[in-house]
């Protein structure tokens, strides 16, 4: 390996992080059965037959009394319908049942017989896709993808249902919100999915208008295959066995009657020298066997012995004197990374790491500034709290290992960096790079938790070796919320303090922070990337829990730092009698957010506010702002590889499209260059094996891949000038949009596509005009920019039943040129709705007691749904970034890190009630307005 | 073992558990290790109609869903309330498949009771860990040793209806009757073991009757209820001539507010005097630490409730 970056990438410490036991050790314990690959697994139940109609064919099944409708569909090979959460809160495993949609997770395939089933695949007639199909394509109504079949199969019959009974008319938001009210999207397409919806049935959808996203088509009618989609042959199954307790000691650990049980073939022990549990659902060992209820049979027959230990869940006890060590000094390296960032070498006091107070400046000025304005200028100080929030992707952490000999690895992940952890699995198995493959074509969502080689590859891994056969495993919703990673929770103490002419003459913060067994929280740094003139005063502390490990979290620390933050300065606005517009653009001296401010005040909602508190009836109105900022990163060494072939061009980059729509990207950027529809330019990502391309993290994908792209057409087109040159004779030829322009016209792309040879070309990204804030550390540079924000956001908090209801949000963005506006839009309005659920319903519980999960379903787990979001306005500032190849930075984390404050300063403007602990619920409204 | 009758006499008395709508049971068998002997009443021809008698008595089979339910115009014409209930619940998937009889025979979806690690006296332990737990989404009213509530939005709303029960194996005679006291922290109703529900008989329609269903939630749509109530006046003269109240979500069963019924009744049908008339929704509550605030909710959804009653469509037309 060759280049300016080392072999570790930023987001890259994700063995230790889920594996910290394990991590140095290059293979783990292992135990093949003996019993005969020809074994079948445990059939203990009766068989049904069950004669039904799928897509319109007459099908018979044999199945088990408990078998789900969805299981025995999937396995037929339409695997559209897919496993979201399993209680049929989600919705993705919708189908419809003689015309009716149902949750077919909760079916049993029994209920099949003498019906009618309809799925994603069947939607479209004779080829022809339903109106809906098309709609969602057209507004770009999803993202990952993974929810995608479920919510189209329900739109559809609301539809039929809507056009039988009221033609053409359009339906209300409400209308479509009561008939999709049984889906969830965690990246948040519900804003498109109005649009699609309401569009459609107005009837106003031209057949023709093209999708904004490459791969739409293929999400829409359940084509596109995600990892928890990929069937082998000879596959095996395989489950783990997760820990109750949140802290033991394992005394004995016996898998001989598991590996008896007929149908089972292997086991891997993932405990560790240590033999420590540590939190709860912590993955002791994984079995493999022939099926999945086989394998949870045998995972039944394990036995243990433990020595339950005291667990230390708060903060509190962690920090209580006498509170033993989570990690003895010694034991303090590989530590799971709850950010995305290195993990720096800090202090350490039992079970507090920290403080980090690497950006403070003057901080002993910013102490005395905020005693001084105490007297004679305005200090606004508050605490502020804030949950864990958990990632909850919809597809769930999910890994198929395939081993060709002992010397080829092939794994499909559900990642967000093939490339990385192709590298790493090479590493760890001691291969050449060339020999392992990982693979992603479609990923159901990310948001920072799959960005590492994590347990669900380790085990599918190791099982594949030890039982020669390809294995595959996928946590379910509950170690999904458990394991699959989460936002840190912080407390964070702010004080601001103005001079009289309201200039910020001291900030001051102090953060604790926990992320159960990881550390790395990292928060108030962020209040100098946005405000950095004043003195300051910020340290961050770790506290290590007996809870399940946090992980970088899309804008990881932002949006609590944001929380706090942001309504201190809002709280000080109001204490000097100021627009908090006014006081902010006062003290921001960033280009790139400078511009917002005069967007901001054009809007009618905002500039037509009343007073705080001016509300008091039982429905209070109110609009609040907040800014935010996040760091540019870049993956220097990103690469696209560009071919001509007679057929046209084929683009590849070993990156992957989480949803964020890399795929459409890299297609738009070469088919504007060469007069083609984005669906003319075939594009490979999704493996290791090509060229580098950047991991989706960081918000660096677009930044990383605009330079490599344009750099590989003005090669390949100067090659095919060449060939068309000496071939026609040319004379000042050069190349032009449409092809080839020389002194006697234009020769169109494409008829020199079919006469060259075929040409490769890679092309790579200049480094940024003046360089980088940081250089590539671990394989991402800090640009020398911060990209910024603004929301407004109008909230109705009813004052009886304490319910918060955001009305309106506007979300303006300055990060220079937009590649892709649809897209670009999409996840803005993504980040809005995951920072509305992160404000009023996200939370995850554990029990105070014993440290295992409760809320462990999405029932419970309360993700915003379609009803809850009000419409959303996107605003881009397009100016700025001039030195950046690209003229963009990401947006990816900035957009989802001013909900929370947004929403807060609008019910302190609705009530003079300011909230100070995420999320803001019914109880919480209740007590604060009594106060 | 599964078993498919094709009436519910032969379900009843049977060993294994009832499988209607499996809504809530399939999940339970899946991650509460259920893999015992089932019933499946997917061939049962019978209790899928709703009936009129000839004096307006209503029948629900208990295999209609609710879905029907929350559709059929005799409902929504009669019992305004019941259907908007039943179109009010968890989601238009769950409701095109999930029974009456399955909504009113559900579990509870205590935390406690759903996770695998903790112990729970409904999973035969000997302690309610919610109690010394987390108990946020509890009760509010103490009935027993168990702080979990029930989770049957039907079967509140039916108590506010004084609905009758018919039962194939056993004698019940109302909605009240099937959950009992909450006395019993074991047990998620008070059915006999072999029981089969087979429907719900509700009296006629009362004309002019005025009725509101009402949940309290954090989110939108698609969240159980922090509060739930069922509210039916009949105003005459401008004065409330009866009442029936019924709250969910609070306690271990579904329960009417006697209190409440007994001071609406000739009070003035005007929004002041009944949002004053809800505060009496307080007595008898014994919030857990973290559910004092259930009982403001309760407070207020009643309230809300009785304001949007007054308002609301009269049956039979005013």
């Amino acid at each position: 390996m060759t280049g300016e970056t080392t072999r570790r990438g930023f987001l890259r410490t994700g063995v230790g992080a889920a594996l910290a036991t394990g991590a140095c050790r290059p293979t783990l314990p292992v135990e093949r059965s003996a019993d005969l690959e020809s074994a079948p697994g445990v059939d203990s139940t009766s068989r049904v037959r069950v004669d039904t109609n799928l897509n319109g064919q007459p099908r018979a099944f044999d199945v088990a009394p408990d078998d789900s409708s969805l299981d025995v569909v999937r396995a037929t090979g339409l695997t559209g319908a897919k496993h979201g959460c399993g209680h049929g809160a989600c919705g993705a495993c919708t189908m419809m049942l003689d015309e009716v949609p149902v949750v077919t997770c909760l079916l049993p395939a029994t209920a099949l017989h003498g019906r009618r089933v309809r799925t994603v695949e069947g939607l479209a007639a004779g080829g022809a896709l339903h109106p809906i199909q098309r709609a969602f394509m057209a507004e770009d109504a999803l993202q990952c993808g993974y929810c995608t079949p479920g919510f189209v199969v329900e739109a559809a019959a609301f539809y039929d249902r809507w056009r039988a009974e009221h033609g053409e008319t359009e339906p209300s938001r409400d209308d479509v919100a009561a008939a999709l009210a049984g889906h969830l999207c965690r990246c948040g397409a519900y804003a498109a999915i109005y649009r699609a919806v309401q569009r459609a049935c107005t009837g106003q959808l031209d057949p023709g208008e093209p999708a904004a996203r490459i791969d739409a088509r293929d999400k829409v009618t359940g084509q596109a295959v995600y990892t928890v989609d990929v069937r082998l042959p000879g596959m095996l199954f395989a489950k783990a066995l997760h820990a109750p307790w949140a802290h033991a000691r394992v005394r004995r650990l016996d898998w001989s009657k598991a590996l008896a049980l007929p149908g089972v073939r292997g086991v891997v022990d993932l405990l560790g020298p240590a033999k420590l549990v540590r939190h709860a659902g912590q993955q002791i060992l994984a079995i493999a066997a022939v099926d999945e209820a086989t394998a949870l049979r045998a995972v039944a027959l394990v036995e243990i012995d433990v020595d339950v230990l005291p667990a230390l869940l708060t903060v509190e006890t962690a920090l209580a004197p006498g509170a033993a060590p989570i990690y003895p000094r010694g034991d303090r390296a590989d530590l799971p990374n709850a950010t995305e960032g290195p993990l720096l070498p800090e202090r350490w006091d039992g079970n507090r790491r920290g403080p980090l107070e690497l950006l403070s400046k003057r901080g002993d000025k910013a102490n005395r500034a905020i005693e001084e304005a105490r007297s004679i200028g305005v200090v606004a100080d508050g605490t502020f709290h804030t949950q864990v929030q958990c990632h909850t992707a919809l597809e769930p952490h999910a890994a198929v290992a395939a081993w060709d000999t002992d010397k080829r690895l092939t794994v499909y992940l559900s990642t967000q960096a093939v490339h990385s952890t192709a590298q790493d699995l090479a590493q760890r198995y001691g291969l050449r790079d060339d020999a392992v493959r990982v693979i992603a074509q479609h990923v159901g969502g990310g948001f920072g938790a799959k960005a590492t080689l994590q347990n669900e590859a380790i085990i599918a891994v190791e099982l594949a070796r030890v039982c020669g056969a390809p294995v595959r495993y996928a946590l379910d919703r509950r170690m999904e919320l458990m394991l699959g990673g989460n936002r840190p929770g912080s407390t964070i103490e702010v004080a601001l303090a103005t001079d009289r002419a309201g200039e910020l003459v001291g900030m001051r913060a102090t953060a604790t922070s926990t992320a159960g067994t990881a550390v790395g929280t990292v928060t108030t740094i962020l209040f100098r990337i946005i405000y950095p003139k004043a003195p300051r005063a910020l340290s961050d502390l770790d506290v290590v829990t007996h809870a399940p490990p946090g992980k970088p979290f899309r804008g990881p620390g932002g949006p609590p730092a944001f929380f706090a933050l942001e309504q201190t300065v809002d709280a000080l606005a109001h204490a000097r009698g100021e627009d908090p517009l006014v006081v902010r653009r006062r003290w921001d001296p960033n280009p790139a957010r400078r511009p917002l401010y005069g967007w901001a005040e054009s809007i009618p909602t905002w500039r037509d506010r009343g007073p705080a508190g001016g509300d008091s009836g039982r429905y209070r109105r109110g609009v609040g702002v907040a800014c935010g900022a996040w760091f540019a990163f870049v993956e220097p060494r990103s690469r696209v590889q560009l071919e001509s072939t007679p057929d046209g061009l084929v683009a590849s980059s070993a990156t992957q499209d989480i949803g964020n729509g890399v795929r459409t990207t890299i297609a738009q950027l070469i088919a504007a260059r060469f007069g083609l529809a984005i669906t003319e330019v075939f594009v490979r990502i999704g493996e290791s094996n090509f060229v580098h391309g950047p991991m989706a993290g960081g918000s660096r994908t677009t930044s990383s891949i605009v330079g490599p792209c344009e750099d590989a057409c003005d090669q390949l087109q100067a090659e095919l000038v060449d060939v068309a040159s000496r071939r026609w004779r040319l004379r000042d030829a050069e190349p032009s949009r449409d092809g080839v322009a020389h002194a006697g016209g234009v020769i169109p792309w494409r008829d020199i596509f079919r006469i060259a040879p075929k040409l490769v070309v890679v092309g790579h990204r200049a480094r940024d005009k003046g360089g980088y804030f940081l250089p590539p550390i671990e394989g991402a540079a800090a640009e020398r920019y911060v990209s910024g924000s603004l929301q407004i956001t109008q909230v109705e908090v009813d004052a009886r039943l304490g319910k918060v209801r955001v009305l309106e949000s506007w979300l303006g963005l300055g990060v220079g040129r937009i590649v892709s506006p649809v897209l670009a839009r999409s996840q803005a309005e993504g980040g809005v709705i995951q920072g509305i659920g992160y404000a009023l319903y996200e939370e995850r519980r554990l029990d105070p007691r014993a440290g295992y999960l409760l809320t462990a379903g999405l029932e419970d787990y309360r993700i915003p749904g379609i009803g809850d979001i009000g419409p959303i306005h996107v605003h881009f500032d397009e100016r700025g970034y001039e030195k950046v190849p690209g003229h963009n930075v990401g947006l990816g984390e900035l957009v989802t890190l001013t909900p929370a404050a947004a929403i807060a300063n609008a019910i302190f403007n609705a009530t003079k009630w300011r909230p100070d602990a995420l999320p803001i619920r019914p109880d919480r409204v209740l007590e604060g307005l009594r106060r | 073992m599964i078993r498919f009758p094709t009436d519910l006499a032969q379900a009843a008395g049977s060993d294994g558990e009832i499988r209607a709508g499996a809504t809530d049971l399939a999940e339970r068998r899946r991650t509460m290790a259920g893999e015992g002997p089932l019933v499946d009443l997917r061939d049962v021809a019978e209790a899928r109609n709703i009936e009129v008698a000839a004096d307006g008595r209503t029948r629900i089979g208990a295999l209609v869903t609710i879905a029907a339910l929350a559709h059929d115009e005799h409902v929504s014409g009669g019992y305004p309330g019941l259907a908007q209930a039943a179109g009010g619940l968890a989601t238009p998937q769950i409701r095109a498949v999930g029974t009456v009889g399955g909504n009113l025979l559900q579990h509870t979806r205590c935390w406690y009771y759903r996770a695998p690690e903790a112990e729970c006296f409904k999973k035969g332990g000997a302690m309610c860990s919610a109690r010394k737990g987390d108990h946020l989404w509890h009760a509010c009213v103490e009935l027993g040793p168990c702080a979990s509530v029930h989770a049957s939005t039907l079967g509140m709303a039916l108590l506010a209806y004084d609905a009758r029960i018919d039962i194939v194996g056993a004698t019940m005679r109302t909605v009240a009757d099937l959950y009992g006291d909450g006395s019993d922290p074991t047990a998620h109703n008070a059915l006999p073991p072999g029981a089969v529900l087979r429907g719900i008989e509700i009296d006629p329609p009362r004309r002019g009757e005025r009725s509101v269903y009402l949940r309290a939630t954090s989110r939108a749509r698609a969240e159980w209820p922090l509060v739930e109530v069922l509210v039916r006046i009949g105003v005459e003269a401008g004065v409330i001539a009866w009442a029936k109240v019924a709250v969910g979500a609070v306690a271990g069963v579904p329960l009417r507010l006697p209190q409440v019924e007994a001071a609406l009744v000739g009070a003035p049908a005007q929004a002041e005097a009944l949002v004053a008339i809800a505060a009496l929704a307080r007595e008898g509550t014994a919030p857990l630490p973290m559910t004092a605030y259930t009982v403001d909710l309760l407070e207020g959804v009643v309230a809300d409730a009785l304001e949007r009653a007054l308002v609301a469509d009269p049956v039979g037309g005013s």
